[in-house]
């Protein structure tokens, strides 16, 4: 019985994806839910999980264009599995054979060594810093079990095992590696012996010159100047890729070995004891990098400027008080300003469509639904969730979702797919005291609103000084497609909803 | 309100102020008050004595060298020149003319490290170097005037001086040291040395080849027992030609000078008593690390039962921070290039740099000739350890280079891991050894398999091609020649 697969449906935009990287080869067995290959989108990279475990057939080959509901491959599952040959897998074999038992046994043959390597988790991400290891060299690990965290400048992902055995790390907490590049291996089936020196040269046989065999006695060697480079840059040796002979790490190897981002502190390679205790180097983590390089992106790409209002806060805050502990209890989530705010710009988008579009080549692409993302300070640094179809959620239902992605920020759980997407983006530097800024563009968004700080300011009313508590409002917009009128009108709009929440409710 | 204060700020002032002094001038002092200035440090360096350089320059491996090879060209021209074809009159020694070229080879040398250090804008001071605090040095000079200088870190580079035995009274004239043998006006009819360690053995080859009578006393079984044992038996047999005598497991218990004659007495180990009559006595029992006068007190240091002064391993840095100590002063071989690698360690240590010495892989040299060479593991000590090895040597007398030229004596030995052949042991005697060695030094830093050498060309004719043809025996016995 065969099982037919075929390219889902996965935006509503999309019409055709591209077959990027097979993970499995024809003839493969494989399980439910593992991921057989990557398909592109000119959104996204998405990954195809099995729907069912058996043989793989496969049908369209990598870089193949395909229609969405076209078949990418078939499944041939059930006792077809005893007659196909799995042996010639040497890799994955031990992972993938049919046998009755989730993993190969032990005993039931030599030991084989899986190669973790890092996924592509993004079509965006290129490298992955190794944050946590779970686990140690030499641990015994199980199938599925967690081994490492890894961090791309965008996610934070945990590595499960691909199989259960003897895990060696590779690379060390700290070390950057490459989409594909080897994180640890396993050694399956064996018990804990790792890489056993390779019986280069036993006096009875005519041994093979050295340089032909992979790992010997000397791999992860450094030279001597390469382990003086090493040290000074607190690396180990133990997580550098020997490129020289046998396995050796040259100087080269050392001068291009990266400092994991964790460590303290370089060395001075300068006399000057004055200068080395008042500046201090650290090298830029790929989530920097990429924030720094799309900020200016950004500000040399469009036309971006900022226009600026106030808010008299008194009647939310009014509002809150009077309803917040109900709220609460009804709702179980706080009743916060965030929901008033994305409540009114959801209004207010819908009233000013081109401030919720992008730019795409020559075309202003429009969003029929608000895609609301939130600027959100992680560990990490900055992160943007979305609050999906926001238009639609009530205040409760916008404050729990604000609460789940925030958590899940500080925890560094999002996935890529919580933080892409958004339409329009509220950044609030107002919980760190900023009276008032012009916030970046989030591109493609064309506009972002700057909250600020609640100030008691003395203003005038009907002729009357008054104390209220006023806001400070700004938009940086996207001069191209968004003219003065409606940035201005946006903002003003913005302004009655929330000085007369009541309108909110009335739809006026 | 007549306080002095132009007084008072002026002796302030006055005081010089360095980021490294070094103490010392040997190979390891100079060593590393060039890289110090190289690291952009100020620098300073006090020598006691009115030369730089210090014991391998003045009083040991280069006029011990100037000699040796002096030594070697007379005894080729008494005995090889004829094999060669070459008919001269019977020559005879100018012990005066040779200890003057001696004399001009080290002030030469002498001239190029003054030159060196005003290159390196290092401001020299001459005088003895002792400990005024933990931060400051003050120098005597010769004319009892002093000065103290201060110094944000302090390299002791004192070395070390010849030990005597408390039972020997060494005069100078007849019973001598290193330091006499490098300067005799005469050869002695018949030289006792005791002590055929490195230093005993090169001397004592010295003055056999240039026709003294050597007869060499040793408490040990053999020739420079620390080495190899194959390199302490092959040097004895080459050496023995010579007409040299061997009284090995022997203890001196005493020696007495009465005119020109020099009487030693010895036992062996079953307490039976030899005496050994000469003109003179070499004493090269070895030698102790030198801080007399240095005043380690004053900086809060001592030095420990042998007199050396305890430094971390790491760091090279001794108890007190901000002071250091390289060469003969700390634990490990007394050896002028081991002094010159922590020179350059220390003073990369202070610029706040990680260098490493690898110290199982300093070779060890004896300029007899042959000479011998060794890096590594003896025989002995990986027997001792345990450790699985498998062994190829290769002798010199099958070596095309080594029959052209006329020194077929020596042998090369290469100690392999039984299981993965990394070289862990090279033991080398013969002619150029001491060159020789380098290239296995190099080979067992990047942990070169014997197989790994024997697969590297190696032109021919050299005597190089012996350390190959050793490895090709080491791998599995394969040799081409042998």
């Amino acid at each position: 019985m065969a099982i037919e697969m075929k390219v889902p449906a996965v935006g509503e935009s999309i019409t055709e994806v591209t077959v990027a990287t097979w993970n499995k080869k024809e003839g493969d067995h494989v399980k439910l839910d593992e991921v057989l290959c990557e398909l592109e989108s000119d959104k996204a990279t998405f990954e195809l999980p099995a729907e069912a475990e058996g043989v793989l057939h496969i049908v369209a080959k990598e870089g193949d264009v395909l229609p969405i509901g076209a078949i990418i491959c078939t499944i041939e599952a059930g006792g077809a599995t005893a007659s196909v040959k799995v042996a010639d897998a040497p890799v994955v074999a031990a992972v993938a054979a049919p046998a009755p038992a989730p993993v190969a046994a032990p005993a039931a043959g030599p030991t084989s060594v899986l190669e973790v390597k890092v996924p592509a988790v993004g079509e965006s991400i290129t490298e992955v810093t190794v944050s946590v290891w779970n686990k140690k060299t030499g641990d015994s690990v199980s199938l599925d079990e967690v081994l490492c965290e890894l961090e791309s400048d965008k996610a934070t992902f945990e590595l499960p095992a691909e199989s259960a055995g003897v895990l060696e790390i590779v690379a060390e907490s700290g070390t950057i590696v490459p989409i594909g590049g080897i994180l640890a291996r396993i050694t399956v089936g064996g018990s804990v012996a790792v890489a056993a020196p390779a019986p280069a040269a036993a006096p009875s046989a005519p041994a093979a010159p050295a340089s032909s065999v992979d790992a010997t006695y000397a791999a992860g060697h450094p030279s001597p100047a390469a382990a003086k480079i090493l040290d000074e840059k607190g690396i180990s040796a133990a997580s550098v890729a020997g490129s020289g002979v046998g396995g050796r790490i040259t100087k080269e190897d050392a001068v291009a070995a990266v400092k994991p981002a964790s460590a303290s502190a370089p060395a001075a390679s300068a006399p000057a004891a004055a200068t080395s205790d008042r500046t201090r180097r650290e090298k830029m983590s790929s989530l920097r990098k990429t924030v720094a390089r799309r900020l200016v992106a950004v500000k040399n790409e469009t036309a971006m400027l900022t226009t600026f209002n106030e808010v008299d806060m008194k009647p939310v805050m009014d509002l809150r008080g009077k309803y917040k502990d109900k709220f609460k209890e009804k709702h179980g989530v706080g009743l916060g300003f965030m929901s008033f705010f994305t409540k009114a710009v959801c209004v207010a988008l819908k009233e000013f469509p081109s401030v919720n579009a992008k730019i795409d080549g020559d075309e202003i692409v429009f969003h029929d639904y608000c895609d609301i993302s939130i600027a959100v300070s992680a560990p990490k640094g900055l992160v943007v969730p979305v609050i999906r179809s926001a238009e639609n959620l009530s205040l409760a239902g916008i404050e729990s979702e604000v609460v789940r992605l925030a958590g899940k920020a500080r925890e560094n759980k999002l996935s890529l797919e919580e933080m892409s997407g958004g339409t329009f983006t509220i950044t609030n530097g107002g919980v760190f005291g900023s009276m008032l800024s012009t916030p970046i563009i989030n591109a493609p968004q064309v506009a972002i609103l700057g909250m600020h700080n609640i100030v008691e300011r003395p203003v005038v009313v009907d002729g009357q000084i008054v104390i209220r508590p006023i806001m400070y409002l700004a938009l940086s917009y996207d001069h191209r497609i968004i003219d003065g009128r409606e940035s201005v009108s946006f903002l003003v709009r913005l302004k009655q909803l929330l000085e007369d929440p009541a309108r909110l409710l009335l739809d006026i | 309100m007549d306080r002095p204060l132009g007084a008072y700020s002026l002796s302030i002032a006055y005081m010089q102020d360095f980021d490294v002094v070094v103490i010392g001038s040997g190979p390891g002092g100079y060593v590393s008050a060039i890289r110090s200035a190289q690291l952009g440090f100020k620098v300073a360096i006090i020598e006691k004595y009115a030369v730089m350089g210090g014991t391998c320059l003045n009083v040991g491996c280069i006029p011990s060298k100037a000699l040796l090879d002096s030594s070697e060209h007379y005894y080729n021209a008494v005995h090889s020149f004829e094999e060669h074809g070459i008919d001269i009159a019977k020559p005879k020694v100018n012990m005066g003319q040779m200890i003057k070229r001696k004399a001009g080879v080290v002030s030469n040398l002498n001239a190029g490290i003054s030159y060196l250090m005003k290159k390196n804008k290092i401001t020299t001071f001459h005088g003895l170097g002792s400990f005024d605090s933990a931060k400051t040095v003050k120098v005597t000079k010769e004319d009892g005037s002093s000065e103290v200088i201060s110094a944000k870190n302090i390299i002791i580079a004192t070395g070390s001086k010849p030990t005597i035995l408390p039972f020997i009274p060494v005069d100078k004239e007849r019973i001598i040291t290193s330091t006499e043998a490098l300067k005799m006006k005469e050869v002695p009819k018949h030289l006792i040395v005791i002590g055929a360690g490195v230093i005993g053995a090169e001397l004592g080859s010295v003055y056999a080849r240039l026709g003294s009578k050597v007869s060499f006393i040793e408490f040990a079984d053999s020739m420079i027992p620390t080495m190899d044992k194959t390199m302490g038996k092959e040097l004895q047999k080459s050496i023995a030609k010579m007409g040299a005598d061997f009284y090995l497991s022997h203890k001196v218990t005493s020696a007495a000078v009465k005119g020109k004659e020099v009487t030693v007495k010895a036992q062996d180990s079953a307490g039976k008593e030899v005496e050994i009559k000469g003109d003179y006595c070499l004493v090269c029992i070895g030698r102790r690390p030198y801080t007399d006068g240095l005043n380690l007190a004053a900086a809060g240091l001592t030095a420990d039962e042998r007199g050396r002064v305890a430094v971390d391993e790491h760091t090279l840095q001794t108890s007190v921070p901000g002071i250091y100590a390289i060469g003969d002063v700390v634990r490990g071989a007394m050896l002028a290039h081991k002094a010159e690698e922590e020179g350059t360690f220390v003073a990369e240590v202070i610029a706040g740099q990680k260098p490493h010495i690898n110290y199982n892989l300093i070779p060890g040299v004896v300029y007899t000739w042959p000479e011998v060479a060794a890096v590594g593991k003896t025989e002995q000590e990986l027997k001792a350890a345990g450790i699985a090895y498998k062994e190829g040597s290769f002798p010199f007398k099958a070596l095309g280079r080594a029959i052209a030229s006329g020194d077929v004596d020596g042998v090369c030995k290469v100690l392999a891991d039984a299981t993965t052949d990394e070289i862990l042991g090279v033991h080398i005697i013969g002619a150029r050894a001491a060159d020789m060695i380098a290239e296995a030094v190099v080979a067992m830093e990047y942990r070169a398999s014997a197989e790994d050498v024997a697969r590297m060309s190696h032109a021919h004719p050299t005597y190089t091609e012996a350390m190959k043809e050793a490895c090709l025996a080491a791998t599995a016995k394969r040799s081409i020649h042998s």
